[in-house]
């Protein structure tokens, strides 16, 4: 008996007994089926042309506010209205929830026919998967018929990160702000001990062994020297002031790469002196969601950390937190720490510039629907309106940037509420070069922040290094990713939590490890594939 | 030592200890209510424990002047109903059976059920069995492919056998028909256990949320428990989140988050004190003796 | 239905069936409806299996897969991390067993031994709490009360004199961690159907032990426990059926980077390898092997169990 016969007698008889058990009008009475079908009848009497549907998946965060629904919202609305109607297309959102994206992305894509016509990933790994299973449309034609506004807008470098073998397969967004990460230190804490601020590893070693023994907050047991946490904001910064770029000013892009590079050995030694002389959060390996570091920082307790370049500043957030509980307290964004084996310079890690690979799958009928729709959303005041909402009631354009207005009400910020998750061509608020990005996105921020974040994202911006793009995928990332991901967190707390003159043992063991279960395989082919670049 | 004394002391040791077990068990439940009830100051600065710091309702006035809260809560408490019903309608009727050892293939049967405890196709197969079957969408793609649970029927099937043999055989003596045994002399006497398979059910269904992450895209059928999934997923900054950079969603705040979680298990809890009238002692003997 | 009469037509003879189906078939008619439940959405699925022996490609889906035969068993019984995570999914499991599948039924006994009527009622809703609380959120509270630099438990410590203990990050400590966190979470649950099983006590039979003058402790152990006996080897056979299997929140979530050597189960492996990284067929062949071996599991225990003592659940 084969599954596929024995599977279609008991579809069968599945319809049957169904019909019978459950009766006809509870299933109709529950069935998502009444809204689609008024929608898809209104807009008949729109065009002479056939009217169709465009499915377009939207992350689902649960943060709808009411009276909206993730399908059904302030954005939905304008969509439908600026692009859906005058193109006789009625344009429907298909929720995906934001933590389970790839494994439902996976199951619609095995089902064909429920797919979304545009789907996408932030993973680079799941698209080349998909492009190389032969499961998504080739846009370079579409694009060139269809998307003239959108290849101007996105750029080649950008559109270069969606191509496999010549071939367009993903239309890759644009990152607004490249920049990542900043450092932080208790401005009160060095003048208290009338020290200035490091300007280099070594400086920032010296402070941190003179908050702990002098302990300028008087904080006794819950003095931390330096906030550490298992997460990339802090652990990147700390690492990529130790490793040495592969090329010019780039490293391999993924995060689990990085013990392929020169240095990340004196990283982990640096990490397991800081550990083992108590000068950071002993508690780090515990904390992947930083959540103990943050209230570590709000209650006063740290004095040097690292952060995402905007995590400190919104409203009655860490920064905001820290003031009210610490009066006198003060925050200066740093450069600390000095890379030694890249002569002294703040290297830091930088995005890539593309956002997220959107896909349309080969299965897809309405390809070309989908790409008008990317390209309308890149033409005129699109982006900055799904962004920002209405301008003169949620914006006003001030040279050229939108600045919120203050006075907006509730219900017209909420109009935008997951603005951010419907521009899918654009990872920040893209729109012009680099500076006006990141005004525009400083002028989201509480007033009284928006300075600090000024620094932060200069310093942030500062001798970076980013993501090297080869030509096509290295097979070891897709195979081997996940759980090599999960072996650097194990390199990491293990050679830290070391007793030090263990240390070289432990890392060499768990080095040796990595290596083992796909590391060396991975290493020779980002080798190889670097020689083919020039 | 008298019976008297060794009896008190039992007494005192016993109730002593499950004292202190309550206590732990309910400290979880007075953190995430204090949680609740403070600012939001307070509790990232974790300063709230067991008491509310800086107390305000401001989490509940929002989570009770959410529409979608209020309607995901009826819904799921119809649907919770609804599939409590049905499922042990369907174990009943695979239990009794099951537990008459002369029934032919009766042993086939059992290893049939209990082979999917083990097997199953895999999320791609059973999504596309939804599919064809025109669930997606529709509460009974959140009913049906859970309807009868082995373990809870190898509970009952092992219940239905410990009901002494001579009453049954005594009714079928009076020509009473099988169906008419199940519902008038062997149900009667498993209510114990029918109250606590079809709070199994219940409490199954009520924290259920996979497969509506799977089988639902319409946000007017997602189970409570969804909707307390994405707030939770939603405070996640993992690395899933890290390639967001500037695009990444405000946090809810924590209190938002409690008062969820307080408004989504309070009315299953309520469920359990309402089902311990069922869970009195000597049912049986009753019966037995008249 | 079908199949049971097929059955029927081959194992007896036409005569004695009438009568027999005469007398039966109403337990077939009410059989019928879960088994075609079976049939449907249990095995209707199930030839989702064939994955572990295909190349399986999303788009060409099951069908258009292109057989491998036994690669991708060779591929999973050579990763060292599947031997590891088997280990830990073992120790785990067998430390459950041996300490929280008693909790329950001690438990069960306690309460049932309490006398005063609000009291047991009022303890009892308590005590199913926990099983209502997620384990994120219980995650969160576990970092809070144990961690080594701010967990409260090691404030106390501290204040009190004792060195900090590494409850979360420290092997040996971590397991006495993960096995209270289990029992905590789930015995007050688990004692809902022993106290179930209890409500047919024989309360008679207390009555002539006191006649006779027995303890307390003598009771329950000669007619409290006895009583509850089929329940509990039922649970513990269907307990043994799950030993390869493992529930991928509590480990993930109580387990961390530092103690990832005994925390890295089976589900944790398979989601690393299977649903993040989208290779399908290698976490198919661990499900089927995870399936085999329960499978013999219950079957194996359940024979033993009838031998020994005359219960089973087949």
């Amino acid at each position: 008996m084969t599954g596929q016969t024995r599977r279609g007698v008991m579809k069968k008889a599945a319809g049957t007994v169904l019909s019978i058990m459950l009766g006809a009008s509870l299933l109709a009475g529950c069935g998502s089926g009444d809204k689609e079908q008024s929608a898809g009848a209104s807009g008949e009497a729109g065009g002479s042309k056939e009217r169709v549907t465009l499915k377009v998946e939207v992350f689902d965060r649960g943060n709808s506010p009411s009276p909206h629904t993730i399908t059904n919202n302030w954005l939905t609305q304008y969509v439908q209205k600026e692009f859906g109607d005058p193109n006789n297309i009625d344009v429907q959102y298909v929720p995906v929830q934001r933590s389970e994206e790839t494994t439902k992305l996976n199951v619609l894509m095995a089902s064909a026919s429920d797919v979304p016509d545009i789907v996408f990933v932030y993973d680079s790994s799941v698209f080349f998967r998909y492009a190389q299973q032969g499961g998504l449309t080739d846009v370079g034609e579409l694009l060139n018929q269809y998307g003239t506004n959108l290849k101007s807008y996105l750029g080649d470098d950008t559109l270069k990160f969606g191509q496999l073998e010549g071939k367009q397969f993903a239309i890759p967004g644009k990152r607004a702000i490249t920049g990542r990460y900043a450092s932080y230190i208790r401005q009160d804490w060095l003048d208290k001990l009338g020290m200035k601020a490091p300007t280099t590893t070594d400086e920032l070693y010296e402070t941190l062994k003179a908050f702990k023994e002098k302990d300028p907050g008087g904080l006794g047991d819950k003095n931390i020297p330096m906030g550490m946490a298992l997460a990339p904001a802090q652990y990147e910064t700390l690492i990529y002031s130790f490793i040495k770029p592969v090329k010019g000013d780039l490293t391999y892009s993924q995060r689990y790469e990085l013990p392929l590079h020169e240095g990340f050995k004196d990283a982990m030694q640096f990490m397991n002196k800081l550990y083992n002389e108590g000068l950071m959060s002993k508690d780090f390996s515990l904390d992947e969601e930083k959540e103990q570091l943050g209230k570590d920082i709000q209650n006063g307790n740290v004095g040097f950390w690292s952060e995402d370049v905007d995590n400190l500043f919104y409203a009655d957030g860490t920064l905001d937190n820290l003031t009210a509980n610490v009066p006198g307290s003060k925050v200066t964004p740093i450069d600390a720490y000095s890379n030694p084996n890249e002569g002294g310079k703040h290297i830091k890690s930088r995005y890539g510039s593309n956002g997220m690979y959107i896909m349309i799958p080969k299965s897809s009928k309405r390809a070309a629907e989908a790409v008008k729709y990317l390209d309308w959303m890149s033409t005129g005041n699109n982006i900055i309106n799904i962004y920002n909402g209405v301008e003169g009631e949620n914006y006003e354009m001030k040279d050229g940037i939108p600045v919120l207005k203050d006075d907006a009400t509730q219900e017209m910020k909420d109009r935008v509420y997951n603005g951010g998750d419907m521009a899918i061509i654009s990872n920040g608020k893209a729109i012009g070069d680099q500076a006006k990005n990141e005004a525009a996105w400083i002028a989201g921020f509480p007033a009284n922040n928006q300075e600090m974040l000024r620094k932060s994202i200069d310093l942030a911006n500062t001798d970076t290094v980013g993501p090297i793009v080869f030509n096509g995928p290295i097979e070891a990332e897709a195979k081997y990713g996940t759980a090599l991901n999960d072996k650097l967190k194990v390199i990491m707390v293990q050679s830290t939590m070391a007793k030090p003159d263990q240390f070289e043992a432990v890392y060499d063991r768990e080095m040796q490890d990595f290596m083992n279960i796909g590391g060396s395989e991975l290493k020779k082919e980002l080798e190889a594939a670097l020689q083919t670049l020039n | 030592m008298s019976e008297r004394t060794s009896n008190r002391i039992f007494d005192i040791v016993n109730i002593t200890f499950v004292s202190l077990f309550v206590i732990f068990c309910l400290a979880p439940f007075a953190h995430t209510i204090a949680v609740s009830l403070s600012s939001n100051r307070a509790i990232t600065s974790g300063e709230v424990t067991l008491w509310p710091v800086e107390l305000n309702w401001d989490a509940y006035g929002k989570v009770f002047a959410d529409h979608s809260m209020l309607q995901s809560l009826g819904f799921t408490v119809i649907l919770t109903v609804a599939t409590t019903l049905l499922c042990m309608l369907f174990t009943i009727a695979a239990a009794y059976p099951l537990t008459k050892s002369n029934l032919k293939g009766r042993k086939f049967f059992m290893y049939l059920i209990i082979i999917t405890m083990f097997f199953s196709g895999g999320i791609i197969p059973e999504y596309l069995l939804i599919r064809d079957l025109h669930m997606i969408n529709t509460v009974w793609a959140l009913i049906l492919p859970g309807l009868v649970s082995p373990f809870n029927l190898i509970i009952l099937i092992s219940f239905f056998k410990g009901i002494p043999q001579s009453l049954e055989e005594s009714a079928e003596i009076d020509g009473s028909s099988h169906l008419n045994t199940l519902l008038r002399i062997v149900l009667p006497l498993s209510l114990p256990v029918m109250a606590t398979l079809s709070l199994f059910y219940a409490v199954g269904r009520w924290n259920g949320f996979q497969d509506a992450l799977m089988y639902v895209t319409n946000p007017e059928i997602y189970p409570l428990q969804l909707k307390l999934f994405q707030m939770v997923q939603n405070n996640m900054v993992t690395e899933l989140t890290q390639m967001e950079g500037a695009n990444r969603a405000a946090l809810t705040p924590e209190a938002l988050k409690a008062a969820t979680v307080i408004f989504a298990t309070v009315p299953i809890l309520c469920v359990y004190p309402w089902l311990q009238k069922y869970f009195v002692s000597g049912v049986m003997l009753g019966a037995v003796k008249g | 239905m079908t199949k049971a009469t097929t059955y029927l037509n081959e194992t007896s003879g036409s005569k004695r069936r009438s009568s027999y189906i005469k007398r039966y078939w109403q337990l077939y008619a009410l059989l019928s409806l879960p088994i075609i439940y079976f049939l449907i959405f249990r095995y209707g699925p199930m030839y989702g299996v064939q994955i572990a022996f295909k190349d399986f490609n999303l788009f060409q889906g099951i069908n258009g897969s292109e057989w491998i035969g036994l690669d991708a068993f060779r591929e999973v019984f050579a990763m060292n991390d599947f031997y590891i995570t088997l280990r830990n999914t073992f120790m785990l499991n067998f430390l459950d067993l041996i300490v929280s599948f008693p909790a329950p039924i001690i438990l069960a006994i306690m309460l049932y031994e309490i006398r005063s009527g609000w009291f047991k009622k009022f303890s009892q809703t308590i005590l199913y709490i926990p099983h209502f609380i997620s384990w994120v959120i219980i995650g969160g509270i576990v970092y809070q009360l144990f961690g080594t630099q701010s967990g409260m438990v090691n404030e106390v410590l501290r204040s009190l004199g004792f060195e900090a203990i590494p409850f979360l990050t420290d092997k040996s400590s971590w397991l006495i961690t993960y096995l209270f966190t289990g029992v905590w979470q789930s015995a007050g649950w688990g004692t809902i159907l022993y106290l179930a099983a209890l409500t047919g006590v024989n309360k008679e039979l207390f009555e002539a032990a006191d006649v006779d003058g027995a303890t307390r402790l003598k009771k329950i152990w000669h007619i409290t426990l006895p009583s509850i006996k089929p329940t509990i080897i039922t649970l513990l056979i269907l307990n043994l059926g799950k030993m390869v299997s493992i529930g991928f929140d509590r480990p993930y979530i109580i387990g961390n980077t530092a103690v990832r050597e005994y925390s890295d189960v089976l589900s944790t492996f398979v989601y690393r390898i299977g649903l993040e990284a989208g290779q399908y067929t290698l976490a198919t062949v661990v499900g089927l092997f995870q399936a085999i071996v329960g499978l013999v599991f219950i079957v194996g225990s359940n024979y033993i169990s009838k031998k020994v003592t005359g219960d089973g659940i087949l």
